[in-house]
């Protein structure tokens, strides 16, 4: 009892206030992310998944995903679709929350409208994209040759490279509200005279921006762009709809593909394998983003 | 007023007791449980009919359908025989019937059924190693599609029959926003039940694919997308898609499944369009599509069987085929069936079966099906040339065989 | 940064024409999706595609209500219930989470961080199983609860890590001062910092509700009666193996949007004002 007492003086206090929240997320996703690790060792197929005794395959599905060239596909672009889309809708979220911070007249309800990609169901806006990026039908194309810009329709959904920057726009799309939000919430919490009296000291705008806000907003930054992170690489409904990681598995991602060889090709370990490949990368940009984190308070 | 509201009054009540009769005499009887998973309203409204009509005519089973979205019916499935929290019997897509009979989910059948007079390729599908593990539940296929008006137009007389035929009339059809020809090619099961019809129509099977008669197959889809007389788009478009380009006038012709009729009927009523086989470059072929029932293993099997052997008698298949647009599996119920005038356009879906093949049955199909997918995905994107991407196709087709 | 100050005159006037232009890029999709919901069939398909609908087509609205077993209003309530009630426990977790990770330097702090994050890195698909086979023992397969507890989970960790920041941003002196007043730390942080950290807390449950009125995963998977089902499960009605009918889904589409928007118009000024009184002293 003393032992315990003494556990939770000073500082340590702080597991109380932690301990639901974590019990909670333990019990009810780390339970299946265990699961997750032993399905992905076992050799688990149509054939054994109602079998009582699953083989054990140990490192056969890594060795053989390894081997896979669409794999290998998908590992690339889900890194090049997530560094895409964070760096641009970051960059865009940052601006329009420095924008829509100012105080003009309708700042706040434009702001709040902005977040209406959010209220549409993701599989709608899928499709919608789908629909846009056409090639004869869609709007994209029709605007384009409009406005003269193209001669000829682009092909966006059935050539590799421009289907990549298609969901790439789409995922950017509903990307910037999250961020202009956070980074706008993060904003408030900047005190006010701190701008102040650094305009009493004469420091410009981009001075101000550069010593006060960027400094101040570190945290909020760190935190918006790590969830981002996350999130993005393991992005699954708005690409399977939209392309179904195709044309020829140009946007397969490893979560797309890990459904696909789980639900629909019936090899569950070889998916559960992909779907740890990704858990794994997040686990190392995840403790990146603990080091870089200070403490702070 | 207050009779009115009086009268209500003994109305709701009767109702209470009414429904709580009905509760009494509906949880004497056991339950049994019935996935499926057409979103089509009708299609749903036909199938609880006939359960309606069977749980009134015996007092022993109930049945209840849950309908299953068709993009989560696998996932519900393998989540369902991996927690075995199943239905007692399931509808589903007969070319997966196969990969679920070797879960060991679904019960054996044999010899419950007559099967006899059923067509050959359903029967296929719900057979596993010479055991039973289904019934089909009725059938369809795919057949070409054209637009008369454009035809006229383009002072077109002769339909398509061979492959020659059809490519020559697809580009005279082809102009400034009308492409000649459209199938599904999706890179999945729908895009590869649109393109096995050409690949067997050269001889080829599903298994041999690179060959010198699959090469044939994938170089014409080649030569379709490369002269412009199809549109590359088709990779993107589902059945659906293709079927709605149709009625607004973007594509001359399309393969599709009779189960577009009636939405198109109902969305583009004068629209003047025909059915006719599929062109062949050797032999005619086409796919059969449609669901089977199963069994589930460990449910209520004898409730279940006793269902089907209801829903398989002559007057519920009648009814179910009529009200979807289908047709039935047993060839002697498909004879009979579509004899007015209005359904002759059926009869010709009815005359492209005696063409068909059924995809499989084999556990492994959908990795076979992904090869095929990808084959001609390469081959319309230009990614890869028909021997290169049928070469490929094999590899992986003779690895998933070998095993 | 101009602060508290309004900005008036021209200025006012052209960073208002900027905002709408920005807003009309950004939300053109939205207007797509609603013009499409207005066509027939066979105009969404048209070449060139039309602007406005040629002719208006209202059928697709009249068939949003009921479709088979689908009735509009239930799901939404259904929706409502899992939402609000996955917010609820995302919220009552996170914030006191939050607070002990911000301002308290306790052991294993990176470990809970960490795990935090790790609970957020496998795509949906793959917990579906296990999960499943959980509340099938929980006996919760097939109610709401199966949903709201998924749905929490999504919430938690994202609040967890946004109001981490708000909490530490608060000066130690407000704590020290409620104190001196005789509030005890656990008494401090409800009436104290709480009310401060007002911004980011609404800022989470707007976001946990979002993401539990968005999912489709969980809900489908965990609830099989289609009465029972949150509203994203209509979208299957007009989405199956046999295409997708175009009209009706834009329209189910803007029928799921409205009642969300309306919570928010209805609400803006509460969270408009809780997302930016964040009135943080120095």
């Amino acid at each position: 009892m003393k032992r315990i007492k003494q556990f939770f003086r000073y500082d340590n206090v702080g597991w109380l206030y932690v301990f639901p929240a974590f019990a909670y997320m333990l019990y009810f996703v780390g339970y299946p992310i265990l699961q997750n690790i032993i399905l992905s060792f076992q050799d688990v197929t149509m054939r054994t998944l109602t079998s009582p005794d699953k083989p054990f395959a140990g490192l056969q599905n890594y060795i053989e995903i390894f081997q896979d060239k669409v794999f290998r596909t998908s590992l690339t672009n889900t890194l090049v679709f997530t560094v895409s889309c964070l760096v641009v809708q970051f960059l865009i979220g940052f601006a329009l929350a420095l924008f829509f911070n100012r105080n003009f007249k309708i700042a706040k309800p434009v702001r709040g409208l902005l977040m209406m990609p959010w209220m549409i169901p993701i599989t709608v806006t899928a499709l919608m994209f789908k629909f846009i990026f056409g090639t004869d039908v869609g709007i994209l194309n029709y605007i384009l040759s409009s406005l003269g810009l193209i001669k000829e329709n682009i092909e966006w959904l059935t050539t590799p490279g421009t289907a990549m920057f298609a969901v790439i726009c789409a995922n950017v799309w509903i990307g910037i509200p999250f961020n202009m939000i956070l980074i706008s919430t993060g904003l408030t919490t900047i005190p006010k005279e701190l701008y102040e009296s650094a305009s009493i000291d004469g420091a410009g705008k981009v001075q101000t921006f550069f010593k006060i806000t960027l400094p101040l907003l570190r945290p909020t930054i760190e935190s918006v762009l790590i969830l981002g992170f996350i999130y993005t690489f393991k992005v699954f409904d708005l690409v399977y709809v939209m392309t179904g990681g195709g044309p020829v598995n140009s946007t397969h991602m490893l979560s797309t593909y890990s459904y696909k060889l789980s639900f629909e090709m019936f090899k569950y370990s070889k998916g559960s394998a992909v779907a740890n490949v990704l858990l794994i990368i997040l686990l190392i940009v995840g403790s990146f983003y603990l080091r870089a984190t200070k403490e702070e308070d | 007023m207050k009779l009115r509201k009086a009268a209500a009054a003994v109305l709701s009540t009767a109702m209470a007791v009414g429904v709580l009769a009905g509760a009494v005499q509906v949880s004497a009887a056991e339950d049994i449980t019935l996935w499926y998973y057409w979103e089509n309203e009708g299609h749903q409204r036909a199938l609880n009919e006939m359960i309606g009509t069977y749980n009134s005519s015996q007092d022993v089973y109930a049945v209840t359908a849950k309908y299953v979205p068709f993009a989560d019916f696998k996932k519900q499935l393998s989540i369902g025989a991996s927690a075995s929290e199943l239905p007692d019997l399931v509808i589903l897509d007969s070319p997966d019937h196969a990969s679920y009979a070797s879960m060991g989910i679904f019960a054996d059948i044999t010899g419950k059924f007559d099967v006899s007079t059923y067509y050959e390729g359903p029967v296929a599908s719900a057979t596993l190693d010479d055991v039973l593990y289904g019934v089909p539940f009725g059938c369809n296929c795919l057949s070409l599609y054209y637009n008369r008006d454009m035809f006229d137009a383009a002072g077109i007389t002769e339909v398509p029959q061979t492959w020659d035929e059809l490519k020559e009339t697809a580009a005279k059809l082809t102009t400034d926003g009308v492409t000649g020809l459209a199938f599904c090619s999706l890179q999945n099961e729908e895009g590869t039940f649109n393109f096995v019809p050409w690949l067997w129509s050269t001889g080829a099977t599903s298994y041999d694919i690179n060959s010198e008669a699959g090469i044939r197959a994938l170089t014409f889809v080649k030569d379709l997308v490369d002269s412009g007389a199809m549109s590359k788009e088709c990779i993107n478009w589902t059945q659906g898609d293709v079927m709605n380009q149709f009625i607004s006038g973007n594509v001359a012709m399309m393969v599709n499944g009779p189960w577009q009729i009636p939405t198109m009927r109902d969305e583009a009523p004068d629209l003047n369009w025909d059915v006719t086989l599929i062109p062949k470059d050797t032999e005619f072929a086409s796919v059969i599509g449609g669901e089977n029932y199963a069994v589930v293993a460990g449910g209520n099997e004898e409730g279940a069987l006793d269902f089907l052997t209801y829903a398989t008698q002559k007057e519920q298949v009648t009814f179910m085929m009529t009200q979807m647009g289908y047709i039935s599996a047993d060839s002697e119920i498909a004879s009979e069936q579509f004899a007015s005038e209005e359904d002759a356009v059926y009869k010709k879906f009815v005359d492209q079966l005696e063409y068909a093949q059924a995809r499989g049955p084999l556990p492994e199909w959908p990795e076979v099906s992904d090869a095929i997918s990808l084959a001609f995905n390469e081959v319309m994107t230009g990614s890869a040339e028909p021997a290169d991407a049928a070469a490929e196709a094999q590899a992986t087709i003779d690895s998933v065989l070998a095993r | 940064m101009d602060g508290e100050k309004k900005i008036s005159g021209m200025k006012n006037v052209f960073l208002c024409i900027v905002s709408l232009a920005v807003m009309c890029i950004l939300l053109f999709p939205i207007y797509w999706i609603f013009v499409t919901s207005l066509k027939t069939e066979k105009e969404i398909f048209q070449i060139p595609p039309t602007f406005w609908p040629q002719a208006l087509n209202l059928k697709s609205y009249a068939a949003q209500v009921e479709t088979g077993d689908f009735n509009m209003f239930q799901s939404f309530a259904n929706s409502f219930l899992i939402s609000v009630g996955a917010t609820l426990i995302s919220v009552v977790l996170s914030v006191p989470a939050s607070y002990g990770i911000a301002k308290f330097r306790f052991k294993g702090k990176k470990v809970v961080l960490l795990g935090f994050l790790v609970t957020q890195m496998l795509p949906v698909a793959v917990l579906l199983t296990p999960m499943f086979i959980m509340f099938r023992n929980m006996h919760m397969y097939n109610t709401p609860w199966a949903a709201m507890l998924a749905d929490a989970t999504i919430g938690i960790p994202f609040s967890v890590l946004i109001l981490k920041n708000y909490f530490a941003s608060i000066p130690g002196d407000l704590e020290e001062a409620a104190r001196i007043d005789g509030c005890n730390r656990f008494a401090a942080f409800i009436r104290v910092l709480i009310p401060i950290a007002k911004p980011g807390v609404m800022v989470c449950a707007i976001f946990s509700f979002l993401y539990a009125w968005g999912d489709l995963a969980y809900g489908m998977t965990f609830i099989l009666d289609q009465q029972k089902r949150p509203i994203t499960a209509g979208i299957f009605n007009f989405m199956g193996q046999y295409g997708t009918k175009w009209s009706y889904l834009t329209a189910f589409a803007i029928v799921t949007i409205i009642p969300v928007a309306i919570i928010f118009i209805f609400m803006q000024k509460y969270i408009i004002s809780g997302m930016t009184s964040g009135a943080v002293k120095g």
